[in-house]
């Protein structure tokens, strides 16, 4: 480890892609927003505010963390974790409930979702104890360890939040699969699974519901919001409707700002704006690619993985659930679908990473 | 802890995977946003799209001489949308004095979340013009349209009035609903989830059609004059109500049709002031029924003496009697062992068959009526187009109560004779008269004479068919002189207008039970007697005091004649020595 101070070199091209969704985030979430803010709060300008607000708590905390040696968290790794646990188990007693999930804790004026925090903190855990196991990784009693001591945070944010456990899940089996030199093990995994998805969905009749909705949205009542985001989607064409002219804004989606935001933009913006969107992530990602290909060392490597992993788990899924690819589960669109908290742990996410690139030689 | 190639390899396989499965969506985006397009779009546009209608105005009735009798007038809707109210208070006190709507009620309205509330309907155009100065935010002022009568009460159980839907409910409101309604236009509109229309975003629109003008034949002056005549007739006798009808004798056209008391078309769901106003809603419905109904075709009666025109008339045609037969009476005829008296007690004595319809004897009638007999009297009614409803543009004619003809025996026969033990509408008398002393020919009476477009280009031209009643030319002209010489010299003599030749009839009815005493006076009128033009009914119900036709309804008639005839072109003759004799000297 290099002591040796040296000026900070920002990785440019991430720190714009960034500032764009942000920026980009903050105007489409005022344009599907403000119609909902102001029937429930009589304020056009009460999401755009809560989220503004929290995008500059996130920027400062990115810059901080971007200043910051990474390796200095290896130290709290565990701590990080433990306290991951105890606020997700706390949210299930005291959390405060909204749309029947109880999924928020109150601090003041402040809401805070502990599932959020808790994605960053098994990035950062995670690269901590593969890093340990490094010589080890490769026999199957270290990867079914790694994987067990994942499973008590999957457990707790996935009794009320399913589609966050199966993103802390993926982060969790991306890493494990960068760390490890075999394929082998992997593919058997994936094909058990798919066989535990299998029994998994059958056991409860909802959830294969949820697969019948998803084949024929028009036929079931459940099937609405994919439904009104279907038809947002089919309203933009090439070119869209033009930004705040979308009209399934206008209470057809429910709760447009949330995990359907992407169907607004692409009525507003059309195909070539959703299409300039999904670059804006693919370029994310490239760089986190590249920082974690070019990190110093495999922790650095491992937490710009991480990162990778999580914003193109939620960017795919969303887009997929959105159009109907796949059954519908609420998974926000990251730096864009309102959340305070989300976007707030994302700034600070891409500060680690910023971290991680600084000190690339 | 480097970070090894095989780990640089697995990221990049991740990132492919990313890359792979991204690339994947967008051809998933590409096919919706493409392919699936056109469906989506167009659920959505149905989902949006609102349709709301635009009121086409009714068309307007217009009297004979161009006067407007039904038209329409623009009130406005005032509401307030309170997600869009940005100062409340200004709302609350604008809308409360301009709207006079007490304070309290309009801040309910205005501080209650709820898309829209209504303030106040029919508000007159210029004091929404007034709130619509004031451009406050969340205040919305509709426009629509309003039946609106300028008259009043004038012809109200005529004319009809409309709904809350513009539709007619009486008279010829409903009777020429097609003509009048329009066509209503709708705009489409596009709205949010809750239904409230978006600014901004252009509409489709299908303009109302304006309903038609429908020109009747009444005449506002006449109508106007003659309900001043029935007023002064019903105040003047303190009878219950007074009808009057003028038709033109020759056509059909009904020139006035008066019911009193009338009600105020404007307000046509107000009873009259000195009703209690604790009723149950089905007994007001049931008063409003009554204040609506219009005696002249709604309602029947027992016609009296005015019905031995017809009578004559068929006896006349039949041959079986002749103007000079005598006949003679003692103020009675046993008909059947019964004694059916005549309205003089000691009798008229001898008397020729014109002085009998002159003196309206009953006896002189029980005669012709035995001597004509069942089969040729029923035929008769049915030629002469009484046993018909009359066929008359309004709703609701009642038809004609008559004994069947397997139950008229002598006595019935003898009684029908003089006009009693059955019921018809004034305007079925009046319209069977007419025919009799127009030369022959059933009219069919009726108000409307053609419908023309909003650019006054006729549209519809009515034609009322005439026919041949039976009675003839000659027979016709005689009922003309018999007539005339009832008023110039018989019971109707209170009729007469210096200078005009005017034929008439008397009647008295009493009205069922016999026992309550209740009479209903009537006379009917015509003029000029030898051609005539102009026919008048007067029928007073109930009136106090005297009753006899001859003395409260002719008077009546002469009132209505000595004004309308100069009106109708109908000139005086000054030299005319108004008698039977120089009648048929000039002859």
């Amino acid at each position: 480890m290099s002591q040796r101070v040296k000026k900070r070199r920002y990785d440019y091209s991430l720190l714009t892609v960034v500032f764009l969704l942000v920026g980009v985030g903050l105007v489409i979430l005022y344009s599907t927003s403000a119609y909902n803010g102001e029937v429930k709060f009589h304020d056009s300008f009460y999401y755009l505010k809560k989220q503004a607000f929290a995008t500059l708590l996130g920027i400062i905390l990115m810059f901080v963390m971007a200043n910051i040696d990474y390796h200095i968290w290896q130290y709290f790794a565990v701590l990080a974790y433990v306290i991951a646990l105890i606020l997700s188990t706390a949210v299930l007693f005291i959390g405060d409930e909204y749309n029947g999930s109880k999924r928020w804790l109150s601090l003041g004026p402040f809401s805070f979702q502990p599932s959020e925090y808790a994605k960053i903190a098994l990035i950062l855990f995670l690269s901590y104890i593969v890093m340990k196991n490094v010589k080890v990784i490769d026999k199957v009693r270290t990867l079914i360890k790694i994987i067990a001591s994942t499973l008590p945070i999957v457990a707790l944010v996935g009794s009320n939040n399913l589609s966050t456990a199966v993103i802390i899940l993926g982060i969790a089996i991306i890493l494990i699969f960068v760390s490890s030199p075999k394929y082998m093990q992997f593919i058997t995994m994936g094909v058990l699974a798919i066989g535990f998805l299998g029994i998994f969905l059958a056991l409860e009749s909802y959830r294969l519901e949820r697969l019948a909705i998803w084949r024929n949205p028009e036929k079931y009542e459940k099937g609405y919001q994919t439904l009104q985001g279907l038809y947002a989607i089919g309203s933009g064409g090439l070119f869209g409707r033009g930004i705040g002219s979308s009209i399934q804004k206008l209470g057809f989606v429910p709760e447009a700002q949330n995990d359907m935001i992407f169907s607004i933009i692409c009525e507003e913006f059309g195909l070539f704006g959703a299409i300039f969107i999904i670059i804006l992530f693919v370029i994310l990602i490239w760089r986190f690619f590249v920082i974690a290909t070019h990190a110093k060392d495999l922790f650095g490597a491992l937490l710009a993985t991480g990162a990778m992993g999580h914003i193109m788990i939620q960017v795919i899924l969303n887009i997929a659930v959105v159009t109907n690819s796949i059954p519908n589960t609420g998974i926000t669109l990251p730096f864009i679908s309102y959340g305070g908290t989300s976007v707030m742990f994302l700034l600070l996410e891409m500060g680690l990473v910023l971290s991680v690139s600084n000190l690339i030689e | 802890m480097r970070n090894k190639t095989y780990n640089k390899k697995k990221i990049l396989v991740v990132f492919l995977c990313a890359v792979v499965v991204i690339t994947l969506l967008i051809s998933r985006l590409v096919y919706l946003m493409i392919v699936d397009a056109p469906y989506y779009q167009r659920r959505a546009e149905a989902l949006h799209e609102r349709e709301r209608e635009i009121k086409a105005a009714r068309g307007e009735i217009i009297d004979a001489k161009g006067k407007v009798l039904a038209t329409n007038k623009t009130v406005c809707t005032i509401s307030v949308i309170h997600s869009q109210i940005k100062d409340a208070e200004k709302v609350i006190r604008v809308l409360s004095d301009e709207l006079d709507v007490e304070e309290k009620i309009v801040r309910k309205k205005v501080e209650k979340v709820s898309s829209m509330e209504r303030i106040k309907t029919n508000v007159d155009k210029k004091t929404g013009d007034k709130i619509r100065e004031y451009e406050l935010p969340g205040v919305k002022v509709d426009e629509d349209f309003k039946r609106y009568y300028p008259f009043g009460e004038v012809a109200s159980k005529v004319l009809g009035f409309t709904g809350g839907d513009n539709q007619g409910i009486i008279g010829l409101e409903v009777k020429y609903e097609d003509y009048l309604k329009g066509k209503n236009g709708r705009i489409l509109t596009t709205t949010d989830a809750r239904g409230v229309e978006l600014e901004g975003i252009a509409e489709d629109r299908v303009e109302a059609i304006h309903g038609d003008t429908l020109h009747i034949s009444m005449d506002y002056n006449i109508q106007k004059y003659v309900q001043q005549a029935a007023e002064k007739a019903m105040k003047e006798k303190q009878a219950d109500k007074v009808s009057i009808l003028v038709m033109n004798v020759q056509n059909g056209e009904i020139l006035s049709m008066v019911n009193v008391p009338e009600f105020n078309l404007n307000e046509p769901f107000t009873l009259p002031e000195n009703i209690n106003e604790q009723i149950t809603d089905e007994k007001k419905q049931e008063l409003l029924n009554k204040m609506w109904r219009n005696d002249c075709i709604n309602d029947t009666y027992e016609p009296g003496s005015t019905f031995k025109i017809i009578t004559s008339a068929l006896c006349l045609e039949e041959g079986i009697v002749k103007e000079s037969d005598r006949f003679s009476c003692p103020g009675y005829r046993v008909v059947e062992n019964r004694r059916i008296r005549c309205h003089k007690v000691g009798g008229h004595g001898a008397e020729t068959f014109v002085q009998g319809v002159q003196n309206s004897c009953n006896p002189v009638f029980i005669d012709i009526g035995l001597k004509l007999g069942v089969d040729k009297f029923y035929d008769g009614f049915y030629k002469i187009g009484l046993m018909n409803p009359t066929g008359i543009d309004l709703p609701g004619e009642a038809g004609t109560i008559m004994h069947k003809k397997s139950n008229i025996g002598p006595v019935e026969l003898a009684t029908m004779s003089f006009g009693q033990s059955f019921q018809i509408t004034p305007i079925q008398l009046a319209t069977t008269v007419s025919s009799i002393i127009n030369g022959g020919k059933r009219v069919i009476p009726h108000f409307a004479v053609c419908v023309t477009d909003k650019s006054g280009k006729e549209v519809k031209r009515f034609q009322y068919e005439t026919k041949r009643n039976g009675i003839s030319e000659e027979t016709s002209d005689k009922m003309r002189g018999i007539l005339e010489s009832v008023v110039s010299k018989g019971s109707g003599k209170n009729a007469y207008i210096p200078g005009y030749k005017i034929g008439g009839k008397t009647a008295t009815s009493q009205t069922l039970p016999r026992s309550a005493n209740k009479y209903i006076s009537s006379f009917v009128g015509f003029a000029p007697a030898d051609h005539p033009k102009v026919l008048a009914l007067v029928v007073i119900h109930n009136p106090k005091g005297i009753y006899y036709g001859g003395t409260i309804a002719a008077p009546v008639v002469r009132d209505v004649f000595s004004n309308i005839l100069p009106y109708l072109g109908i000139e005086k003759n000054d030299k005319l020595e108004y008698t039977n004799e120089m009648k048929k000297q000039k002859r």
